[in-house]
């Protein structure tokens, strides 16, 4: 079979800095935490956590009112990313020209519109009314946001979401890569969007004791992934789209490529709900090097998992060192939920952002807050501070979800 | 006049359409109220006044039809 090349024309995201893209990679690369400490009123006991919030994002201007007031806000986000990456891909929203009937769209979120449901809740139990407004399953049904997405950009191929916890948008992601690569779409708009900031989301979280703890002083330093002081991981709301196109399409239509996706692979550790395991991430990384036809050598940067939970980091750890061997040593490896935090659905596809735009411009973005390196985490190359002028030739992403579910995409940087 | 005070109220709030614009001559189409944004302020409606309504009511097409439907059923749950 005639597999295509995949090129990423398009990026698109809504950053906890404010920013645009360039601003958000730029904080990243200066090591500067978008962490916050989210205080809520909920009622019994408000939430108090340290948290990445997107305070400056305003669905009504960054949609117009009649489309935001259709979302439930991982949806908004979904949106906004989406018109982002597709005008960033100097594409058309609107369009007469081409036919887009096998262009589709595949997202990824692990907890789709919980927000809506949560209102819905609160309306019937605490304000004890009898009714929900009628709009309330289309705001909170998990596949909005793709359905949005194909509605307004005219896509009339495949429209799904993936839920796979931490790994939904890097399955949703790799499964529209394949779908480019076969010949099934030209387009695939991609991605991942998550809110979980929900009340009754955030306490569960609270319960597992996985979440770092902090105040107002210390929740932008509260995420340590790899160091021995790491307390656990920092949630976070957000959406990243990418637009994966079929190579000769975006080369005939003068498009900029930002990078290559040239691999993907999923495994399962078939073994625990959340312990994870050394040997379902080897086989993981082994598929998707095999996948993109490169061999441990070709790998100048891994975007980790790395979410600063005390059982997660050495697993990672010890993966890459099984797989890279004698490379590991030398192997570049950053853990960037230090700073923008866990988006849960959304994570892949941040990160697939981040090693796209480090293999663009050279530059590796460091894992923060990363003091004294845990023993049990050493053996690869930790980026502490950014490192810019590098000549990176491909990168992979690791997800390595809750279920045992994993999933590693790689890109390889443009020849110039 | 509650019914139209209420429409308006609506549009501003979900639609960002301005009061002057929703007129009685006005198609609720045009203003940006397909069927779903219809079910959602037959809902408000039917909240703010404890009506229930039929639902084999025939959907109104334009501004004055729908305020005249309101007067209607909120001066038959009064009588």
């Amino acid at each position: 079979m005639c597999q295509r090349r995949v090129a990423i024309t398009g990026l698109g995201l809504v950053s906890p800095y404010g920013g645009d893209l360039a601003d958000f990679f730029r904080h990243l690369c200066a090591g500067e935490s978008a962490v916050g400490y989210l205080q809520t009123d909920d009622l019994p006991r408000p939430l108090s956590m340290p948290f990445v919030s997107c305070p400056a994002f305003d669905p009504d201007v960054a949609l117009g009112k009649p489309l935001a007031s259709m979302m439930d806000r991982f949806a908004q986000f979904a949106m906004a990313a989406a018109f982002g990456a597709w005008d960033d891909a100097g594409l058309p929203r609107k369009n007469e020209a081409e036919n887009r009937d096998d262009w589709g769209v595949a997202w990824g979120t692990a907890l789709g519109g919980t927000m809506a449901y949560e209102k819905g809740y609160r309306e019937l139990w605490q304000k004890g009314r009898e009714r929900l407004s009628p709009l309330t399953v289309l705001l909170g049904m998990n596949s909005s946001a793709n359905a949005h997405i194909s509605i307004q950009l005219g896509l009339g191929g495949v429209s799904m979401s993936h839920t796979v916890a931490c790994a939904s948008s890097a399955i949703a992601i790799g499964e529209a890569f394949r779908r480019v690569r076969s010949g099934e779409a030209t387009v695939m708009l991609t991605g991942g969007s998550d809110v979980p900031q929900a009340y009754g989301v955030a306490r569960a979280w609270e319960a597992l004791r996985v979440m770092a703890p902090g105040d107002a002083e210390t929740s932008a330093t509260a995420c340590k992934p790899f160091s021995a002081e790491r307390r656990g991981l920092v949630l976070g709301e957000g959406g990243a789209a990418l637009v994966l196109e079929d190579w000769d399409h975006a080369v005939a239509r003068g498009a900029r490529i930002h990078g290559e996706i040239v691999g993907y692979g999923t495994t399962c550790d078939h073994s625990h709900l959340v312990r994870p395991e050394a040997e379902g991430q080897i086989r993981a990384i082994q598929l998707t090097l095999a996948d993109a036809g490169l061999t441990a050598a070709d790998i100048d940067y891994v975007n980790a998992h790395g979410t600063a939970t005390a059982e997660g980091d050495p697993v990672e750890v010890a993966a890459l060192k099984a797989v890279f061997a004698g490379r590991a040593a030398t192997l570049p490896v950053s853990a960037t939920k230090s700073m923008h935090g866990h988006l849960l659905g959304g994570s892949a596809a941040i990160e697939a952002i981040v090693t796209v735009l480090a293999l663009r411009d050279g530059s590796i973005p460091p894992t923060a807050h990363l003091g004294q390196l845990d023993p049990a985490c050493t053996g690869v190359d930790h980026v502490t501070t950014a490192r810019h002028g590098q000549p990176l030739r491909a990168a992979l992403s690791n997800s390595f979800a809750f279920g045992g579910s994993n999933a590693v995409l790689a890109f390889r940087a443009v020849d110039l | 006049m509650e019914s139209i005070g209420l429409i308006r109220n609506f549009l501003k709030d979900r639609l960002g359409v301005e009061p002057e614009n929703v007129v009685p001559g006005a198609a609720l189409a045009e203003l940006g109220v397909d069927s779903l944004m219809m079910l959602e302020l037959m809902f408000e409606f039917e909240d703010r006044f404890g009506i229930k309504l039929s639902r084999d009511i025939k959907t109104p097409r334009s501004v004055g039809e729908m305020v005249s439907l309101m007067d209607r059923l909120i001066a038959q749950s009064k009588s």
